[in-house]
Order: structure tokens, then sequence, then C-alpha cells
């Protein structure tokens, strides 16, 4: 199993690596979008603004990097099917998945704190709220992305089915972070991180149980 | 759900509670209270709407599972008239609630969080019929959109549940709000507010169940 999980990790590694040009576009749109984001509110930009746009981005970007994932086994899945567990799909996806969401995030903030300003208040809770608002959004992206694949017009769905499923994770995840940049800290923000935690938790466990149904149709 | 499609005296006992409901409902005397007054009985119409919609997503996600492990094509039709069924009632609840609230609370949406969490709730079930109509092949949209109905229940109880209370609400029971038990839900509404949940709630499985049998014979006549 966990042989199967960390071939599968590199074998995504290489396929993305062999082709750069998806990969670099997607760093390219979160500049682009950044950029969009500092024009449009460039004078006017308050903290809570701020916020709600930063997780904007995110959001767009992961929906953007995940939406491939599948759609780009269409022709080996045959290959697979025979040879790895599902279990073993899955997890090796969704660990890729958030490595690769990390990758994004850094980009996005360090792009976002160069044009708009960094982030303030509390650095530590700051990150580590990112950290779960994102595992929440490749995790759950990461399931609507088997399901999408296996539809007509997959860029349309991912979207529509993605986006109110992630609403809870979002809601939360923006919440806790303007709590922080406004000066908050543990205190304010406990029952909202903890309840960020649990949905992460339901996501990922529902991904485990339901992907084997989806994978061998 | 099989046995609701074998008998009969169910339908009876709807058509009883919701004729009590609708002449008690109207007619009965209510308790006063400032701002509410008359409005006060669309508790037995807009409250009955949302539980009849959960319990018909409760049974169309127990017939997606059932689908799940035993793959036969029934599950997969009651599912699917369960949750048709299940939006019809929420959007009922949503239109009877913004015509409440224009009156209440001064107008038809007020971005109250619970409000939000319902039309999120109901963009999910519209995203499940339109992953139904997206694929061709018959068994895979059966298996896929069981497993996306599973999912989105899951989404749903958190977002009508768990996210209104940790905020202000304006509905009972929310953002520290008493809920119906403990303040103006005195027993003259609830003799009425409890067959009313009752009553909408077998309507909506009576409706799905006709919807079950159409589709069962256009299934028929195809093959």
């Amino acid at each position: 199993m966990r042989k199967q999980v960390i071939a599968l990790i590199l074998k995504d590694l290489k396929v993305d690596w062999r082709s750069k040009y998806p990969v670099a576009g997607l760093f390219l749109y979160i500049i682009v979008l950044v950029i969009i984001g500092y024009m449009s509110f460039a004078n006017f930009i308050k903290p809570e603004v701020w916020n709600a746009l930063f997780w904007i981005i995110l959001l767009f970007t992961s929906v953007n990097a995940i939406a491939k994932s599948f759609v780009q086994e269409d022709d080996r899945s045959m290959y697979y099917f025979f040879t790895a567990k599902p279990g073993a799909i899955i997890l090796a996806k969704l660990i890729y998945h958030f490595v690769y969401q990390l990758a994004l995030l850094i980009t996005a903030y360090m792009a976002f704190s160069l044009f708009l300003g960094p982030a303030t208040g509390d650095r530590f809770w700051f990150t580590t709220n990112l950290l779960a608002g994102s595992l929440g959004l490749s995790s759950a992206f990461t399931m609507i992305s088997a399901l999408a694949s296996k539809t007509n017009n997959q860029s349309i769905m991912m979207a529509i089915l993605g986006f109110p499923v992630i609403i809870p994770v979002l809601i939360l995840s923006i919440s806790n972070s303007k709590m922080i940049i406004l000066g908050g800290g543990w205190p304010d923000i406990s029952t909202n991180f903890i309840a960020l935690l649990s949905v992460n938790m339901i996501i990922i466990a529902l991904t485990f149980i339901l992907f084997p149904f989806t994978w061998k149709s | 759900m099989q046995y609701l499609l074998r008998t009969n005296w169910w339908k009876w006992a709807c058509v009883g509670l919701l004729t009590y409901v609708v002449i008690g409902g109207l007619l009965f005397s209510t308790p006063r209270l400032p701002i509410l007054n008359e409005t006060i009985r669309v508790l037995h119409f807009h409250v009955p709407m949302w539980f009849g919609m959960l319990f018909l997503f409760l049974g169309s996600v127990i017939h997606a599972i059932k689908y799940l492990s035993s793959g036969r094509e029934e599950s997969d039709n009651i599912s699917q008239s369960l949750a048709t069924i299940g939006v019809f009632f929420g959007i009922l609840g949503m239109l009877t609630g913004m015509f409440w609230a224009t009156f209440t609370w001064g107008e038809p949406w007020s971005s109250d969080p619970k409000q939000n969490a319902s039309a999120i709730g109901l963009l999910i079930y519209f995203a499940y019929f339109i992953l139904r109509g997206s694929i061709q092949d018959e068994q895979q949209r059966a298996k896929i959109s069981a497993v996306y109905n599973i999912f989105a229940f899951a989404a749903i109880i958190p977002l009508l549940f768990i996210l209104p209370r940790l905020t202000d609400s304006l509905h009972p029971g929310n953002g520290g709000n008493p809920g119906f038990n403990s303040y103006d839900l005195d027993s003259r509404l609830r003799a009425i507010f409890y067959p009313a949940v009752i009553g909408w709630t077998l309507l909506g499985f009576w409706i799905a169940s006709i919807r079950i049998k159409l589709n069962n014979i256009n299934r028929k006549l195809d093959d």
C-alpha cells in the first residue's frame, strides 16, 4: 500500500514535470488574478476585503489546478485498474493535491503581499487556518474532480458541483481568517476552527469511502 | 420506501392530517405576538416544508447507499425521485419563507445565515440534476450521482444545522436565539405544527411514489 502510494505520487510529479506548460500556466493564472485584484481594489483595500479577495483567488486557483487531475488519467486508467488499489490511488491524489495546493498557496501569498500588502494579525494562526482551509479545498475538489471526469463537460461540472459543496469550508476559513486579520487570537476562532477541522475530516472520510465506487465504473 | 409503495393507508392519514392542518392552521386561535400577529400561522406551512425536504433527502441518501451496495436500478429510481420532490419542497419552503419575511423582517432576503445556507443547499441539489443530465451511460449515471448524492447530503448537514448556529440568525434556535421548545410555540400551535410536519412529509413521499411508478412504467415501455 505505502509503496503504491509513493509510486503514484512520484508518477503524478513526473507527469506534471514532463509537460510543464499546465503548471506554469497555473502560476501565471495566479499572478494575473492578483494583478486584476490589485487593479480593481488598489486604493481602497481594507483588511476585510484583502481577506475575501485572497480566499477567492485561492478558490479559483485550487479549482483550476485540481480539475485536470482525473481528466488526464482517462487513457491510463485501464492500466491502473488492474494494478493499484483505489484506496492507494485516492490517498496518493489527496497528498499530491495538498502539496500542489501548498505550492500554489505560497505563490499566491507572495504575489498578493507584494501587490496588496502582507496579512496583519497573528502569523501562526493565520498560517494554521490557511493550511486547514487548503486541506479542505484540495480534498473536496479531488473528490469532485473524480466525479466530474466522468461527465461530458468537465470544466463546467467541476465548478457547479464543487463550489456549493466547498462553501462550508470556505465560510469557516474566511471568517476565521478575518477574525485573525482584525487582531483576534485563538479564543475568537476556536469554535469555528474546530468546526472547520471536523468538516475536513468528514470530506476526507467520505472521499475514501466513496472513491472506489467512482473508480470501478 | 418499498413498504410505502405497496400500502395505501398512509395516504389516507396524509389526507386527514392535511385537512386538519389547513383548517386548523388557518382558523384556530393563535398567540398574540407583536410584529408576528396572524403571520404566525406560516409555521404550519413554511417550517414543515424544510422538515419534509430533509426527510426526502434522507430517504434519497439511504437509497443512494443502497444502490451503491446492491446495484439495483430500482434504488436509483427511488433515490432520484425523492431528491426531485425534496428540491421541490425546498423551493416551496424558500418561497413561503420569503413571502413571510417580507411582512415581518421587512424584506424578502435579509441575508440571514440560515436563508443563505438553504439557498446553497438547493444549489447543491440543482447541481445533482445537472450531473445526472450530463452523463449518457445509465449505469455510470446512477453510480456517479449516488456518490454525489451522499457527498451533497454530508455538505448540507453542516450548512443547515451547524454554521447558522455559530453566527447570529433571525431563525429560532440559532445564534443564541432560543429554539422552538423554549418560547412562543405554545400548546395551541404545537397541536397543529406536529401533525403538519407529518402530513406534509407524507405528501412529499406520496408525490415521490407517483414519480417512481411513472419512471418504472416509462422504463418498461422503453424496453
